[in-house]
């Protein structure tokens, strides 16, 4: 009997302890935000897929700003050797690019960081170029030569669209597509550069290039509010309005703050 | 989880699908076009070039047997020197001529390479010829382009028996 009542004791104590667990407040949930810094991961991966070797690395940042815009810089090297059947061209050299992001994807929760965005960047690259082994077949003897180190610049605009989604906590995975429009570049009568570092092909009227990278966010701000989704069309919708109100653990939220359990706005971390 | 499907959908999409297409559409034979020409309008019954020093066998560059007024050729120049010698049989009559140029190489293209930019800056010729007229001083891969109309220099032979 004793130990019946103890079980009976036992069970009682975990249907209580279980009841107090449930009635609890659930922990409130945070936005992080910060600076997100990754590298072009297709610097190495698509060097696969082309003749041409081309080396470099690229260095991509963001932060976010006023919610769904996303200030980037671009800077890297790049190292392009094309040996061909009857001439060597190789170039090298720096770039930079500045720009924006939009987000035009609704954030669905505070935890949700997946961004699919337009942009546009303005580009600028300095690097040199030169070519070797040059063979011109001819009736009078083959020629070999080849053309004398130069240093150039060129200057270009990006129109890009691409993806970045959080794999995990402040990891994230991405893409983008990049319309490129050549602005300038220095004039060079023996040889033009058919590829700038940082811009790609300047052959077609519209070079597109890909760029696939990995990126980590540092969570230096923390938040609980929801950056408002932009307004395509000017006129609100109720309908909308609606859908960003959602319930979280006992909680609700709204595009203004956190109505129970804490604070509202935002916070340093320490 | 949709984007990160979206993600890795596109991206291998996107890798599949890069594929480098090399073309080369453009001459890099650079030919200087002459047009031969009879002093007084004869007509040219043969013609042969050969290029001086180039006397091996099969290096005629042009043996032409059809009887015409003028005779539109394309000559190539020397990229190691600084002048081009030309030995002209026309109608069994022998002329030689030289023609001093510079030259650069330009790319053409990234599929089609370099091609040879000459520019002529002078020339003699011998007794047979009665003139040479240079009409374009520039000679690169796009001068045999319209290979019916363009025109480099022109040479008038005296053809006519004295």
């Amino acid at each position: 009997m004793p130990q019946a009542r103890t079980f009976l004791f036992i069970f009682i104590s975990l249907i209580i302890s279980a009841g107090q667990l449930l009635a609890q407040p659930a922990k409130p949930e945070w936005r992080y935000e910060g600076p997100r810094v990754g590298i072009d991961l297709s610097r190495f991966l698509m060097s696969g897929f082309q003749h041409a070797s081309r080396t470099g690395w690229e260095v991509q940042a963001d932060i976010p700003w006023k919610g769904n815009f996303f200030p980037t810089v671009e800077f890297g090297t790049q190292q392009f050797d094309d040996k061909k059947d009857n001439f060597r061209y190789q170039n090298n050299g720096f770039y930079g690019r500045a720009g924006i992001d939009l987000n035009i994807l609704k954030f669905e929760s505070l935890s949700d960081g997946d961004l699919l965005f337009v942009g546009a960047r303005y580009g600028y690259s300095r690097f040199k170029h030169w070519a070797s082994d040059v063979v011109i077949p001819n009736y009078w003897g083959d020629y070999y030569g080849s053309i004398p180190e130069r240093n150039m610049n060129a200057h270009w605009a990006e129109i890009v669209f691409g993806m970045k989604g959080e794999l995990a906590h402040n990891f994230f995975i991405g893409w983008s597509l990049r319309a490129k429009i050549l602005f300038s570049k220095s004039k060079d009568p023996v040889m033009s550069p058919y590829i700038i570092p940082g811009m790609g092909k300047t052959t077609g009227d519209i070079p597109f290039d890909f760029s696939f990278g990995v990126y980590y966010r540092f969570p230096l701000r923390k938040t609980q509010t929801l950056p408002k989704p932009l307004q395509m069309g000017g006129k609100s919708n109720d309908d909308e309005e609606e859908d960003d109100q959602f319930n979280n653990s006992g909680g609700s939220y709204n595009q203004g703050g956190f109505n129970r359990g804490g604070s509202s706005g935002s916070a340093l971390l320490n | 989880m949709r984007l990160k499907c979206i993600i890795f959908t596109a991206f291998v999409l996107l890798l599949v699908s890069c594929k480098e297409e090399k073309r080369c559409y453009e001459s890099t034979d650079s030919l200087m076009m002459v047009n031969f020409l009879g002093s007084n309008g004869e007509e040219i019954d043969s013609l042969m070039v050969k290029g001086i020093d180039r006397n091996a066998v099969g290096d005629t560059l042009v043996h032409d047997t059809i009887a015409a007024e003028v005779k539109h050729l394309g000559l190539p120049l020397s990229m190691s020197y600084d002048s081009t010698g030309f030995q002209v049989f026309a109608n069994g009559k022998a002329a030689i001529f030289y023609l001093n140029h510079s030259m650069q190489i330009k790319l053409v293209s990234e599929d089609c390479g370099f091609a040879p930019e000459f520019q002529i800056t002078g020339g003699r010729f011998s007794a047979l010829i009665d003139s040479i007229i240079v009409t374009d001083p520039v000679v690169n891969n796009k001068s045999s382009e319209t290979h019916a109309t363009s025109q480099n220099i022109l040479i008038y032979f005296h053809l006519a028996d004295n």
